[in-house]
């Protein structure tokens, strides 16, 4: 049986708020495997923020173990820690998080960069994500000349242009209207069929539930219930 | 690599902000390269002047000589001995003797020195062979300043009276024979340069001297009773100038370089507070916070680069002009006392531009790298949520 692409065992994350601590989660345990496409849902404040950016190494547990790929976030250095975000998750923004003064091919090719490909690798592989989320045409667009949908595809591109294993999306359709909001979550879905990368989300837009094969919502930084959806296709 | 390509973006994507920091720090930097290269100009021609009308390469001096006391001159003369005769015969010293004295240019009366020199010499650029008339009169020549106080000009007679060895006074019509134009006012202002031979047998001084002027090929040193002063001496004073200039102009450069390079702290600290959202990008996208820090620090030195291309674009052609064409100088300049010509060519030597251009970068990238570091201690969770940290 293929090791699953998160782990998570009795989760604790505490942040100091003045002197005394908020505790965001609270002994939460859960197994992800690889190729899932799932959403954390919950109110505001159940901790679903919190548990993306401990798996995507941008913080650490309190208490309990995340492993990620087999590594260990706890024990990750920054340079390792990088290392996990720049070559295996991607990264999905409520707001796109689209470098203003780049233009739609230089912030999906950002990822790249980093990892040293050749400048013609970098274009064939930047094309390539630009035409999943079909904005080819807007490749020398600046991200001001983009609206909001096209915004998302481009942020969607980045997290898939270096094809990680897994993609962390927090509230991605927030900013959206429901017809991009579809827009975006199929093509997520697509990409997910196509290329095997586990999605995680963060939401609690209907719209993108309906597409999730797993829902696991969250409650005052403990797992509440955690469901597989079952689709009926016509 | 990476961060210098990054950080250029960043930096001409911020438009008019990086370009109005990049002027101000191009102005302090050719102001700099201007200043530096005037001072070496003045420097470097005023030494040549100096050399070439009044040290030579170097000097010998009676003992009781100080060419700031005038009443040392009574004392300050000697024979020539044998040995200081045959250098001065083979052209490797010219004696002057020195002699206060009075003129009475149109009724009135002025001090001046009176100096001795060889009408056949060639070490000054003094034009003495003009001293070499045979008018039965004792010809002078004198510096423009001279003529100017002293309202005398080329043809003129004036009486000058002066004390011989044994205190006697003298007096005798003195012809102007020439009128020169020299840089350097310490052969100019209140002197009578005439005939070497004239004013030893005016003075009863036969064969005597002051001092002796080396020629380039001779290096000077104790010779019988005469003190050696190389040039490191008799330059001193006006390389104290020159430095005591060269300091104060360092505040001047310290004062433009901080305005630009507070502008550049300014933007950084701004664009620190102001682009935590797009920090957080970076590190989530796979960068180190030592490497985020890497490019906004490589930013702000990057307005050094800029600042250098601009300035070279205008500054080149206008350091160029005036190195062509000379600062005037007022002509008041040269009362001043030291040697400075009618107008300074500036010069720009490599090694200066090339200080300049390190100055400038090491600085930029300094104050650049101070609020940078500050990158090092954000959350990333925070950052990405454009909170201010």
């Amino acid at each position: 049986m293929e090791k699953p692409i998160v782990q998570i065992d009795n989760l604790t994350k505490r942040f100091p708020v003045g002197n005394s601590e908020f505790t965001a989660l609270s002994h939460l345990s859960l197994t992800i495997d690889k190729g899932e496409f799932m959403g954390l849902v919950g109110p505001s404040g159940s901790g679903k923020t919190t548990l993306l950016n401990i798996i995507g190494s941008l913080d650490t547990p309190t208490e309990g173990s995340v492993e990620v790929m087999g590594q260990s976030i706890a024990t990750l250095t920054h340079k390792q820690a990088a290392i996990l975000r720049n070559y295996h998750i991607g990264f999905i923004f409520q707001s796109y998080n689209l470098l203003p003064v780049y233009t739609v091919f230089e912030n999906v090719e950002f990822a790249l960069l980093l990892q040293n490909l050749s400048a013609d690798e970098r274009k064939k592989w930047v094309m390539q994500a630009l035409e999943w989320v079909g904005l080819t045409d807007k490749a020398k667009s600046k991200p001001s000349q983009l609206s909001g949908g096209e915004s998302q595809r481009v942020s969607i591109a980045r997290a898939m242009v270096k094809r990680p294993q897994l993609v962390l999306a927090d509230e991605p359709s927030a900013n959206l209207d429901a017809r991009n909001s579809h827009h975006i979550v199929q093509t997520m879905k697509k990409l997910n069929k196509e290329l095997h990368t586990t999605f995680i989300f963060s939401t609690h837009d209907e719209k993108v539930m309906q597409y999730l094969d797993r829902i696991v919502s969250l409650k005052d930084g403990m797992v509440e219930k955690d469901e597989a959806v079952l689709h009926i296709q016509n | 690599m990476l961060a210098i390509q990054l950080a250029i973006k960043n930096l001409l994507g911020a438009g008019l902000r990086t370009w109005l920091n990049v002027a101000v720090l191009s102005f302090a930097f050719v102001v700099i390269v201007f200043y530096n290269g005037m001072l070496d100009g003045w420097n470097r021609q005023a030494l040549k002047d100096t050399r070439e009308w009044e040290v030579g390469n170097g000097q010998l001096w009676h003992p009781a000589y100080d060419r700031y006391d005038p009443f040392s001159l009574q004392e300050a003369h000697a024979p020539l001995s044998g040995e200081v005769v045959s250098l001065v015969q083979r052209k490797q010293l010219t004696p002057v003797l020195i002699t206060q004295a009075s003129a009475y240019p149109k009724g009135r009366m002025i001090n001046i020195v009176l100096k001795g020199i060889d009408p056949d010499q060639q070490m000054l650029k003094l034009p003495t062979s003009l001293l070499k008339e045979d008018s039965g009169e004792i010809p002078a020549l004198i510096g423009k300043r001279m003529a100017q106080s002293a309202r005398l000009k080329t043809g003129d007679k004036v009486l000058v009276r002066w004390r011989d060895k044994n205190g006697t006074f003298d007096a005798r019509e003195i012809h102007i024979a020439g009128v020169f134009d020299a840089n350097v006012p310490s052969v100019d202002n209140g002197q009578f340069w005439i005939p070497l031979g004239n004013l030893q047998q005016m003075t009863g001084m036969e064969n005597e001297a002051t001092l002796l002027v080396a020629a380039n090929t001779h290096t000077v040193q104790k010779t019988g009773i005469w003190e050696a002063r190389d040039l490191d001496f008799l330059l001193k004073e006006f390389n104290e100038i020159m430095d005591s200039k060269k300091g104060s102009s360092k505040v001047i450069y310290f004062l433009l370089l901080a305005i630009a390079l507070l502008a550049i702290f300014d933007t950084q600290v701004l664009s620190v507070f102001r682009r935590q959202k797009e920090i957080g990008t970076y590190i989530a996208l796979g960068m180190t916070r030592a490497e985020v820090v890497r490019i906004f620090t490589v930013e702000g030195s990057a307005h050094s680069f800029l600042a250098l291309l601009l300035g070279a674009l205008y500054g080149i052609p206008f350091l160029a002009y005036l190195a062509k064409t000379g600062i005037p100088m007022p002509k008041s300049a040269g009362e001043a006392g030291i040697a400075i010509s009618d107008s300074i060519i500036p010069v720009y030597s490599a090694g200066m531009v090339v200080t300049t251009i390190l100055l400038v970068v090491i600085t930029a990238t300094v104050v650049s790298y101070f609020p940078a570091r500050r990158i090092s201690s954000m959350k990333p969770t925070e950052a990405l949520k454009g909170k201010i940290q």
